[in-house]
């Protein structure tokens, strides 16, 4: 769940004196669109995207030969005159929840992440956080996903847990939603298993509901028009 | 009226999983029984098996894997690789007899003894991946066939059609990147069943690009969406392929009454899905089809649907 168990950690990183040249080469060889600036002693500095290095270029618009002189120019720059100085970073002990949520509200597409000192030990990217998601639910493995409208009082998650175990059946992840209705919560379980009649059984005779997520859905539609009007 | 074959043997039975698991012997004898009282043993053509060569297995699946699966029913172990796969001596022996089940049956059709036929196999099959058991199923016993019948009989093109409620990962990846199979699959939604694989993007690899065709169905969906995905999925996809021979794993796990999917389909549903298939077959393979049974767990419905199955493809 920590960041550093889903950061990249063979860094390409470029120096703060490095012409955009280099970088711009280093980006596109690598296919990378985040290339974190980090001085001789390895701390980072800044951080360039590609987003810096297209701003930086001329307009395509212009004619080819003004294009070509401009571009040259333009080349023959630093990477620390572009770079976002001081960029956002997070270390090594954030959690998934935390990098999901800065990414989320601050809007930015890779973290550099960086050790107590400064140093920089690994860049997280909307790519390894997918990654990460993908394996956080569980779909990466073979299982049944069960819907289950479950009172909202206590003990009903261990009822669930409880009749899981029973049939010996492995969980891959637990994701609870709220319902439109404040009485009542909606547990899906990832089940790594294909055998999942004696489960629902066992749940039906216990009181839980299984609903379709499509109705649930339409249903949830509903309510919110409700409210609305 | 068409002459349809009928593969079944006793042996089928003695593949015995553990007490409670849904892929039980109760199933067979359950279709059984309802062929009886249907009527319908005295106009099908009775196949015997036999146990499919070993060679025929390792035209689908890794020689590794065969060997590991044969160690683990011989040492007695009580499941395969994962414990819904669950086996006891007998299992790798069953297996070879399910998979030259539907080698009997091709060659029955090819022979023209019969017009088509019904597998009434098990273990099933299309879970099964070169090199993987999961969800019940040992050896592909339709791609065991589909192979068959292009080396064998020198078919080119096979069109495999798989109306199980799950997704037939296991025949997907075996002819993933092949153009001369053509996988189509209905089943109800990766993100919400077993095995969680079948989504609209796969659409095969590489050469077999385009020769796989997947329609995921919300759980809580029934026979609306099967007759409108059929007709705007499966069948042009069928008309573009022109299959010189069809294959189905038939499932019967999609029916409202069986817990083992959310997906609503009637009895009414599962003889439109039955028709349709057997209308391309009528129109692109000559009428060449064999149906083999995969899932289906509600004994209460089961045998229904298998006759109700038969009933079209024997057009009685």
């Amino acid at each position: 769940m920590f960041v550093s168990e889903s950061m990249k950690t063979d860094l390409i990183t470029i120096g703060p004196d490095a012409k955009l040249s280099a970088a711009k080469k280093l980006m596109q060889e690598k296919n990378i669109r985040h290339l974190p600036v980090v001085n001789d002693k390895g701390k980072l500095v800044g951080i360039v995207t590609d987003r810096d290095m297209r701003d930086a270029q001329p307009s395509s618009l212009l004619p080819k030969e003004d294009y070509d002189r401009t571009y040259k120019k333009v080349m023959s720059h630093t990477v620390e005159e572009i770079m976002t100085r001081e960029p956002l970073t997070i270390s090594v002990f954030f959690t998934m929840q935390d990098t999901l949520l800065v990414m989320q509200q601050k809007k930015v597409g890779a973290l550099p992440v960086i050790d107590e000192e400064g140093y920089l030990q690994g860049i997280l990217s909307t790519r390894d956080l997918l990654r990460s998601f993908v394996s956080i639910m569980g779909i990466g493995e073979p299982g049944t996903l069960l819907c289950i409208m479950a009172q909202e009082k206590q003990g009903q998650m261990k009822k669930i847990v409880d009749i899981i175990t029973e049939e010996n059946v492995s969980l891959g992840s637990v994701l609870v939603a709220k319902s439109w209705d404040v009485e009542k919560r909606a547990v899906f379980p990832y089940l790594l298993t294909n055998n999942v009649v004696k489960i629902k059984e066992k749940l039906m005779q216990q009181g839980f509901e299984l609903f379709d997520p499509m109705t649930w859905y339409l249903d949830q539609l509903e309510k919110k028009g409700d409210t609305l009007l | 009226m068409k002459k349809t074959g009928f593969v079944y043997d006793q042996k089928y039975l003695e593949h015995i999983t553990f007490e409670g698991h849904p892929e039980s012997h109760y199933r067979l004898l359950a279709i059984l029984e309802g062929l009886q009282e249907n009527g319908l043993m005295e106009i099908l053509q009775q196949i015997s098996a036999a146990p499919a060569d070993k060679r025929w297995i390792e035209a689908v699946h890794n020689i590794k894997y065969i060997i590991k699966f044969e160690d683990a029913c011989l040492m007695g172990l009580p499941d395969f690789e994962h414990q819904d796969n669950s086996i006891c001596r007998d299992t790798y022996d069953i297996a070879l007899l399910a998979a030259g089940g539907v080698m009997k049956a091709i060659d029955a059709v090819m022979s023209k003894e019969v017009d088509n036929a019904f597998c009434a196999v098990r273990p099933p099959g299309h879970h099964a991946e070169t090199d993987k058991a999961m969800g019940f199923c040992y050896f592909n016993n339709v791609a065991v066939g589909a192979r068959y019948l292009q080396k064998q009989w020198g078919i080119k093109k096979v069109g495999i059609i798989d109306f199980d409620v799950h997704h037939g990962n296991g025949t997907q990846q075996i002819f993933e990147n092949d153009d001369t199979v053509f996988y189509y699959s209905i089943h109800e939604h990766p993100s919400f069943a077993y095995p969680g694989t079948g989504r609209e993007f796969e659409k095969g690899l590489a050469n077999g690009e385009g020769y796989t065709l997947n329609t995921p169905i919300l759980p809580g969906r029934g026979d609306m969406d099967y007759r409108k995905k059929l007709t705007t999925d499966m069948i042009p996809a069928i008309k573009k392929f022109e299959p010189e021979f069809m294959l189905v794993s038939a499932g019967f796990d999609a029916h409202a009454s069986d817990l083992m999917s959310g997906i609503n389909l009637s009895r009414e549903g599962y003889k439109f899905v039955s028709e349709t298939i057997m209308n391309l077959a009528n129109k692109y393979s000559q009428g060449r089809v064999i149906s083999v049974l995969e899932g289906g767990y509600n004994l209460e419905v089961l045998p229904d649907l298998v006759a109700d199955h038969i009933k079209i493809m024997a057009e009685v």
